[in-house]
């Protein structure tokens, strides 16, 4: 089970091969949450690898690397985001690096980042602030169950295996 | 009144605009950069000094962003591998290999043994090189023209070597998935076996002419301070993080490839001041040829050829899936992630540069130093422009 994250609210939590992703465990946090994983991990001597965004049907799905000095066990959090209201939390407050990654985020997807000290365009030039330069077309955008896998679930929320719902019962099917 | 008053420009764009809210009495704001020489070309960072004391500063990036992740949207797998070795021209391999790793881990493609022992080799020589072009220039910018010539003489020499495996001497791009683009020939490996003794031999002269040096320890000793704690905070890796007393390195903490089978140290220094970094990369060009030797000597040993059989072509369509892949470059943690979605374009592909996260911690340690101290903190970092802008 993963200690680090005790006492926080997770909406799902997953082992996933390292061999297979990179990643040890895959958490998805519902946004108000971010701040506080975020502390707990800072306390158990994580540090902040790098935030980025990705476009789906289903949202922008914000992702968190964090990893250890000591042990590898890379985590990312995951934290789903509305198209209408791209909002997320800062956690700059607890990692100082975050400004960046989050400038950068809110550059190419247009995902605001509330508490955020300094949230001015980062890599692209003022005027093409509103660019969002990777979000995709209709045509291109894919659901997140086409994509990404669950991975060996510990806990989840039905609201996340809904997510992921078509693809189980898909495989289920072939089986 | 001058005629200079009414001129829209003097007020300075809109970060010099935004930095100058935050202005205290009696202070000047200066722009550093970007054509700065010690900023080595398009970083600019903007500073307030009171005399010539650094009150606040404020790096401001995307001189040199070419979107390189967008790029990554737009292409094919195998088409994005050139991209690589221009986002970071110091240890370009490093790139392709992070790069390449992830795609291999995607499509669960296992690399023969021989590739293996060649990627590591070519990213070791090619490592060298990034801390020599790295020691050259950061003695220049502190003021001494001399050593760079030295740096480059040698650097010259594993360009030399390189480029006859990768037919490239800048921006490599030999790496495929599955393996390299071409073996070593004999030529190749003797002039290797033949440089490391130079090299060897040549180091301690770098030593004796620069690094006992009282004009740069006092440049550089006890200036810019990251310690353990601002490391964490910032994300710092490589040898800023080595520099803080922390043996974090890729190569042994997350292995990959065949790193486990080499005998090589990690080397730390406790000072976390510049000084620290600059003898964590001498010291690591050490290790480096230990490992390249060792390399060399197992080499003709190791089975299969330079690339796996039926490696798969550029247009190739990995499953649908997740992979990040990390090694370790000479500036830090080099991270790919990549996405697919079973297409034959990447859905996602997310660079983590090691120079961005160390740049980030330079303001902080830039404040309450002096303006001369800010040309040394940023060349003790090692800082590659195109990487950090990506």
């Amino acid at each position: 089970m993963l200690q680090a994250l005790e006492g926080v609210a997770t909406q799902c939590v997953a082992k996933q091969d390292p061999a297979v992703t990179g990643h040890v465990w895959s958490v998805f946090l519902a946004p108000g949450q971010i701040v506080k994983a975020a502390r707990k991990l800072c306390e158990a001597e994580y540090s902040l690898e790098d935030i980025f965004a990705m476009d789906f049907e289903e949202g922008f799905l914000v992702q968190y690397h964090f990893n250890r000095w000591t042990i590898n066990e890379r985590i990312v959090l995951r934290v789903l985001v509305s198209k209408d209201n791209p909002v997320v939390p800062s956690i700059t407050s607890v990692f100082d690096g975050a400004e960046w990654h989050e400038r950068e985020t809110r550059d190419f997807h247009g995902v605001v980042f509330e508490g955020n000290p300094n949230l001015v365009p980062l890599l692209l030039a003022v005027e093409d602030k509103d660019l969002c330069p990777l979000c995709k077309t209709d045509k291109a955008r894919k659901s997140i169950k086409d994509v990404l896998a669950l991975g060996e679930v510990v806990s989840c929320s039905a609201e996340v295996e809904a997510l992921f719902a078509e693809a189980e019962a898909e495989e289920a099917s072939d089986a | 009144m001058s005629a200079y008053q009414n001129l829209e420009q003097m007020k300075g764009d809109f970060y010099t605009q935004k930095f100058e809210a935050g202005k205290q009495d009696g202070t000047l704001i200066i722009n550093m950069g970007p054509q700065h020489p010690s900023t080595h070309g398009v970083l600019r960072i903007v500073i307030e000094v009171d005399g010539e004391y650094i009150v606040r500063a404020e790096p401001v990036l995307g001189y040199l962003h070419r979107m390189h992740e967008k790029m990554g949207e737009t292409q094919t797998w195998g088409g994005f591998i050139p991209n690589m070795g221009r986002v970071d021209y110091g240890h370009a391999m490093a790139w392709n290999w992070a790069y390449v790793g992830a795609v291999e881990k995607l499509m669960g493609i296992e690399v023969p043994e021989r590739a293996e022992y060649l990627r590591v080799i070519m990213t070791e020589f090619n490592r060298l090189t990034s801390h020599l072009l790295w020691w050259g220039a950061y003695i220049l910018d502190l003021g001494a023209f001399t050593p760079i010539m030295y740096a480059f003489d040698d650097r010259e020499m594993i360009l030399d070597i390189l480029q006859r495996p990768s037919a490239s001497r800048l921006t490599y791009s030999n790496f495929r998935v599955g393996g390299l683009q071409m073996d070593f020939d004999d030529k190749c490996i003797e002039l290797m076996k033949t440089f490391i003794p130079h090299f060897r031999a040549r180091l301690p002269m770098y030593h004796d002419l620069v690094t006992e040096n009282i004009i740069l320890r006092r440049r550089v000793e006890d200036i810019g301070v990251i310690d353990q704690d601002m490391c964490r905070r910032y994300g710092c890796t490589g040898p800023v993080l080595r520099g803080a007393g922390v043996p974090y390195d890729v190569r042994k903490d997350e292995p990959y490839s065949i790193y486990d089978r080499f005998d090589f140290e990690i080397p730390t220094q406790d000072t976390c001041c510049s000084m620290g970094r600059y003898k964590v990369r001498l010291a690591e060009m050490e290790q480096s040829m230990r490992i390249i030797e060792q390399a060399l000597e197992q080499l003709p040993s190791a089975e299969g050829g330079h690339i796996v059989d039926k490696a798969p072509k550029p247009a190739m369509k990995p499953p649908a899936g997740e992979a990040y892949f990390n090694v370790e470059g000479g500036r830090g943690k080099i991270g790919v992630y990549v996405v697919s979605d079973g297409g034959k374009v990447p859905y996602r592909i997310k660079l983590r540069a090691p120079g961005f996260s160390n740049l980030s911690a330079f303001a902080e340690a830039a404040t309450g130093t002096l303006l001369a101290d800010a040309v040394a903190i940023l060349g003790s970092l090692d800082l590659i422009i195109p990487e950090i802008d990506r």
